[in-house]
């Protein structure tokens, strides 16, 4: 079977996003078949710059074809086209937000087009970007969509209710991406799978070495990820500081990646920076429980990851896809204001037997669903499923 | 593949809801006296403590006002504490009161530290109430701000079932139309 991954952005530097989602997938599924990359330059998600040079390489035994994005993103012209979507306006207009979006790389989706059926089947990762709209109408009768759908209020945009109908099959995240996307578009119809993603687990945890390392003493709430507004974490600052204010307790909140927000000037909130892969395992197997206070999760990999190492979260639970994951996994505790945070983490943090027991099953949810094993043979079944059609409806012609 | 896992011990929903049970039972009685007292005196503590007061200072001024802050009235400025000793300088300091006035008024001074006393424990009632009022502003304003959260939840959940509706109803009439045609 050959497969062509279509993304946005591809590299061993790009961490985090649909895009690492599509590189683990892509390298995972490259053991069972023939797989290429089609990508951009880009490296930056703000401005599309060109980063790497065009032209093929391999990354990790997948070969990987890069195409220059043509113009980089004004950002300022991709906000006024952004607030003009929102209000009263035509199909046109969406298109030209589309291409404001970008990254805008016709060459890509020329490329796709002409080269479509030496692929079996073409995946194409994140819905709402230049390169997957035009790439999918291009071929869509090999078209795999992973969308990785946010409650944004992108997907309701008109120029994305027929794309949602044009694929082959869709991997959806979560049960929650998949009704939210269904409920906009009237999608039934097209197959698809909720599979997710796995990790890349480590081989030991060491808690200890973490707190050793760090000098960190005590018990310690942590979030991983960019520390940004739309992550949330203005609002985690707030609650986090009013919660030791009234309660008096000890607790830390200890904070791992890019910030790009202010930090609080606060001893009990530690800024830790970009940490290492091991690192980041160590801490999550020492936290009380890690926080995930975003509104917008098409998935958090790092909630899945918390679970592995046994340990509970804590969710933001106007993210419907964190709260379906909290509920069906009986793993973390959510909030949707204040009130909740304090009494769920208050509880978290007083009853030992519940973080074990959350931390239990978050452990048991991640075995069920999200090893690579698990996933691949999802992803396996579903293409090959797909293969079989196309075989039949070619021998019936 | 099951994507739910039913655990024995601990059902997340079941922890959530004695949970907003509890802030529910907080929000109808808001908080009681003793809860929001507890809340500003942490606060308090917060404030003291970031400008490194003695935390046992802070201790007598809540507990024993009278050791922290002084009592001065008339004669205050004759007495003396050792016993009958005391009792034989306080009847000479009187006595010599007279010669005293003719180098300087101390009553000026015995007027204005009597009302400084009184003052500073007006002060401390003060501030103290203060921070137990303020905490309660605070605390309804958070409750507030938590109803329009909720709110804000609701009309969104609205305006999305608005949209769903509108859709069915477009594609309800699509397959009519096609109907139509095909007959």
């Amino acid at each position: 079977m050959k497969l062509g991954f279509v993304v946005q952005r591809y590299g061993l530097d790009i961490a985090g996003g649909a895009e690492y989602h599509c590189r683990l997938v892509a390298e995972h599924l490259a053991r069972h078949a023939e797989v290429d990359v089609l990508t951009t330059c880009a490296t930056d998600y703000v401005t599309w710059e060109n980063h790497y040079p065009e032209g093929t390489q391999t990354l990790n035994g997948v070969p990987v074809q890069r195409f220059a994005v043509e113009r980089p993103r004004e950002i300022y012209r991709f906000a006024e086209w952004s607030r003009r979507i929102e209000g009263p306006h035509v199909e046109a207009d969406e298109l030209r937000w589309l291409e404001e979006e970008g990254p805008l790389s016709p060459r890509l989706v020329a490329e796709v087009e002409r080269r479509r059926s030496a692929y079996d089947l073409l995946l194409f990762f994140s819905y709402r970007y230049y390169t997957t709209y035009h790439g999918l109408l291009a071929a869509p009768e090999r078209a795999v969509l992973v969308p990785t759908a946010e409650n944004d209020g992108i997907y309701r945009l008109s120029i994305f209710q027929a794309f949602f109908r044009m694929p082959r099959a869709i991997v959806w995240n979560s049960p929650e991406e998949r009704d939210m996307i269904r409920e906009a578009t009237g999608n039934e119809a097209v197959p698809g799978e909720v599979v997710g993603v796995g990790s890349e687990l480590p081989n030991r945890l060491d808690p200890d070495a973490f707190r050793r390392r760090r000098a960190i003493q005590g018990p310690f709430l942590l979030y991983i990820g960019r520390i940004d507004l739309n992550k949330g974490c203005d609002e985690l600052f707030e609650f986090f500081q009013r919660y030791r204010d009234e309660t008096g307790s000890a607790l830390r909140l200890i904070l791992m990646g890019k910030a790009v927000l202010g930090i609080p000037d606060d001893p009990a909130i530690v800024h830790l920076g970009f940490v290492s892969d091991q690192e980041k395992w160590d801490a999550l197997a020492a936290a009380e429980a890690l926080v995930i206070p975003s509104r917008y999760e098409s998935l958090s990999m790092v909630t899945l990851e918390a679970w592995w190492a046994r340990t509970p979260v804590l969710a933001n639970a106007r993210c419907e896809v964190l709260l379906g994951q909290c509920r069906r996994s009986n793993g973390g505790l959510y909030f949707a204001h204040y009130d909740e945070f304090r009494e769920a983490l208050a509880t978290l943090e007083a009853d030992a037997g519940l973080r074990r027991t959350l931390g239990e099953n978050g452990r048991r949810y991640f075995d069920a669903n999200y090893t690579w094993e698990i996933v691949e043979r999802k992803y396996l079944d579903l293409l090959e499923r797909l293969r079989a059609e196309d075989a039949g409806r070619a021998r019936a012609s | 593949m099951s994507f739910e896992i039913k655990a024995d011990g601990v059902d997340v929903q079941a922890v959530m809801t004695a949970i907003r049970k509890r802030i529910e039972e907080k929000r109808q009685g808001l908080y009681t006296e003793e809860e929001i007292r507890e809340i500003a005196e942490r606060r308090l503590d917060a404030v003291l403590d970031a400008h490194d007061f003695n935390p046992d200072f802070v201790k007598d001024f809540r507990t024993l006002p009278t050791r922290w802050n002084f009592a001065f009235h008339e004669d205050t400025l004759y007495e003396s504490s050792r016993g009958f000793v005391g009792q034989l300088l306080r009847t000479l300091r009187r006595l010599l009161n007279p010669v005293q006035k003719l180098f300087w008024n101390p009553n000026p001074m015995i007027a204005a530290l009597s009302r400084q006393s009184d003052l500073n424990a007006y002060y401390a009632h003060l501030l103290t109430n203060l921070a137990v009022e303020i905490t309660k502003l605070n605390l309804e304003l958070q409750d507030l701000k938590n109803r329009h959260l909720a709110l804000q939840a609701k009309v969104e959940l609205d305006a999305r079932r608005e949209r769903t509706l509108e859709e069915m109803v477009i594609y309800r009439e699509e397959p009519e139309k096609k109907g139509a045609d095909g007959a």
